[in-house]
């Protein structure tokens, strides 16, 4: 301490809130368990560069005009996420890739999302629109493809949502992201705005 | 290359189980800070939850040259400053419920002495940024300079926080002296 | 329960009956809670019903908490926060829709100050600070710190800037974050690309589409 701040009380002070504090082991034990529930941090950027490199998406008529007219949230994804912890990404494969379009709609406020999971079993869309419920809203594959959609009416405005990975929760990562849910997780955003003509 | 960076190099690899020893080794010291900084062991619980889960999510961008302590520790104080900030919005009166749950029991302090109990509740009696400079500086033993990278705050204005608790602290004992 | 929040509650059953995908929901999602935290959840989502506050926004939050199997005493709190935060949300926006108030009270809740969203208040018509304030949202949890993406947003904002410039702004700053820039710079760096400013405007990286709102 400088002498300005030396005095026996405040040393005192600092003594006692040194010593250490009795923690929770439940509490604890509980981090790895959420941990080992993450995706395995991406270790590299440079290769998340490459797989962002966009690619063309086919888009119908329709869908243009309602896109222009207004929805948001379109998700490009890419990354390690899918890096299975069982070893199944095989050297030299690239990581899978999964892709987020949202925003293909068949009318004003209606949002098809779009991932593409090759090696998920299950995947299914959570949000503000079905009660956060894993069961409600799966999403389907395209048969012998990689690709999984839903198509969901939302109600104008801001939702939040997530993607249910094989019992993993992901954000998109190329949507918007919502505030720390405060609950140690973070949810993916889009914004539905009522088209031209309503 | 230190443990830390090992460990971290292993995360990366894909063995999880070596951020457990990550944890291990900082738990209790991060838990001290957040305990002394939060004054509730149920929000230090929720702070270091939070903590160490954004840490995971972002080792990718922990880089060899930083410390890891140091590293850790700026999402440590972010974490409990949001914390702090939820509570705040939280212990705003409610009309309805807050009748409803006067039965609800307290949180739990979990205090293991009266000298704890008394020196958290003097802690607690100082403004959140000077008992945030007073902790870094004298219970984690920080230098300014580490401070500083670790709040963004200038090294000057830190040593003016340090020095304001320092009185508050001493005027408090003057007061205790006088009664 | 007002007769206008009863009205969209029918208007958005009516959408979700027509349309596949939404499977019938379960009838009581707070049943997993224990009766004292339910007590308290509903206590606090009728009071919002009560003040005119975006119920459905506490509703969903308590269900996202459920879901995400957090504890009671956490899930009480988190609602808790929301209801004060929407009324400062509120406070400092004034007359927006339940969506501003529910993206706004997100940021309120990691950190921004209610006085520092002012500058988006009242909108004028065919303006909605939605997208700013989504934004913002994205860039204070990208790490970017967060009184530098309030000037940003706020400035944007008052230059009368659209929702495709913040949503923009939102791609080029996470992909330069993605690239490994510092995110406070990321910010930087593609604001100066702004028209008016130093630099263009970037264009969307090829094969995306132009997604964005007029």
């Amino acid at each position: 301490m400088t002498d300005a701040e030396e005095h026996p009380y405040v040393e005192w002070i600092a003594h006692e809130a040194r010593r250490s504090v009795t923690t929770d082991q439940a509490a604890r034990a509980r981090i790895m368990e959420l941990v080992r529930a993450e995706p395995l941090p991406s270790p590299h950027h440079g290769l998340l560069r490459r797989l962002l490199q966009p690619r063309a998406l086919s888009m119908s008529p329709i869908a243009s005009v309602a896109l222009a007219a207004g929805l948001i949230g379109i998700g490009v994804v890419a990354g390690s996420f899918v890096h299975r912890r069982d070893g199944l990404a095989k050297a030299g494969q690239p990581p899978v890739v999964a892709r987020s379009v949202a925003g293909l709609p068949v009318s004003d406020t209606v949002v098809k999302f779009v991932l593409v999971a090759p090696q998920a079993g299950e995947v299914s869309i959570v949000g503000d629109f079905n009660d956060w419920n894993a069961k409600a809203t799966p999403m389907t594959r395209v048969p012998q493809g990689a690709v999984w959609s839903v198509t969901l009416p939302l109600g104008v405005g801001r939702h939040e949502y997530a993607f249910v990975v094989d019992s993993q929760w992901i954000t998109d990562p190329r949507a918007p992201l919502a505030p720390d849910d405060g609950f140690g997780h973070a949810n993916s955003v889009v914004l539905v705005r009522r088209g031209s003509g309503l | 290359m230190s443990d830390d960076a090992a460990d971290v190099q292993r995360v990366l690899a894909g063995d999880v189980d070596a951020y457990a020893a990550l944890v291990d080794r900082y738990y209790d010291r991060c838990a001290r800070f957040a305990v002394r900084m939060l004054g509730s062991r149920d929000d230090a619980e929720d702070a270091l939850q939070a903590t160490f889960l954004r840490a995971y999510r972002a080792l990718n961008r922990y880089q060899e040259r930083d410390r890891f302590s140091a590293w850790l520790y700026r999402i440590l104080v972010n974490q409990c400053r949001s914390v702090a900030a939820r509570r705040a919005h939280r212990e705003r009166v409610f009309v309805r419920e807050e009748a409803l749950l006067l039965n609800t029991p307290d949180r739990r302090t979990g205090w293991t002495g009266e000298d704890e109990e008394f020196v958290q509740r003097v802690l607690s009696e100082l403004d959140p940024l000077l008992r945030e400079a007073f902790l870094l500086k004298y219970i984690e033993e920080m230098s300014y300079e580490e401070m500083s990278a670790l709040t963004g705050v200038g090294v000057s204005a830190l040593k003016m926080r340090v020095k304001r608790a320092c009185d508050r602290l001493r005027d408090r004992w003057e007061r205790i002296k006088n009664d | 329960m007002t007769r206008f929040s009863r009205f969209l509650l029918g208007g958005m059953c009516g959408v979700a009956l027509c349309a596949p995908g939404l499977v019938a929901q379960d009838p009581d999602p707070f049943a997993k809670l224990d009766p004292n935290s339910r007590f308290a959840v509903e206590a606090i989502i009728d009071s919002a019903q009560v003040a005119g506050l975006p119920w459905r926004n506490l509703r969903s939050r308590a269900l996202e908490a459920i879901a995400k199997k957090v504890d009671s005493r956490r899930i009480v709190a988190a609602v808790r926060t929301r209801f004060t935060t929407l009324k400062e949300a509120r406070a400092a926006l004034g007359s927006v829709g339940d969506g501003e108030l529910g993206a706004a009270a997100a940021v309120i809740e990691v950190g921004v100050k209610p006085e520092q969203l002012t500058a988006l208040r009242n909108p004028p018509r065919g303006r909605s600070p939605l997208a700013a304030l989504t934004v913002l949202g994205d860039l204070i949890t990208r790490e970017v710190p967060r009184d530098e993406a309030i000037s940003a947003i706020t400035k944007l904002w008052q230059e009368g800037r659209t929702d495709a410039d913040f949503m923009g702004l939102f791609h080029g700053v996470e992909s330069d974050i993605l690239q490994g820039l510092n995110p406070g710079a990321a910010l930087q760096n593609r604001i100066r690309e702004f028209p008016g400013r130093a630099g263009i405007k970037p264009a969307p990286p090829a094969g995306e589409p132009e997604t964005l709102s007029p």
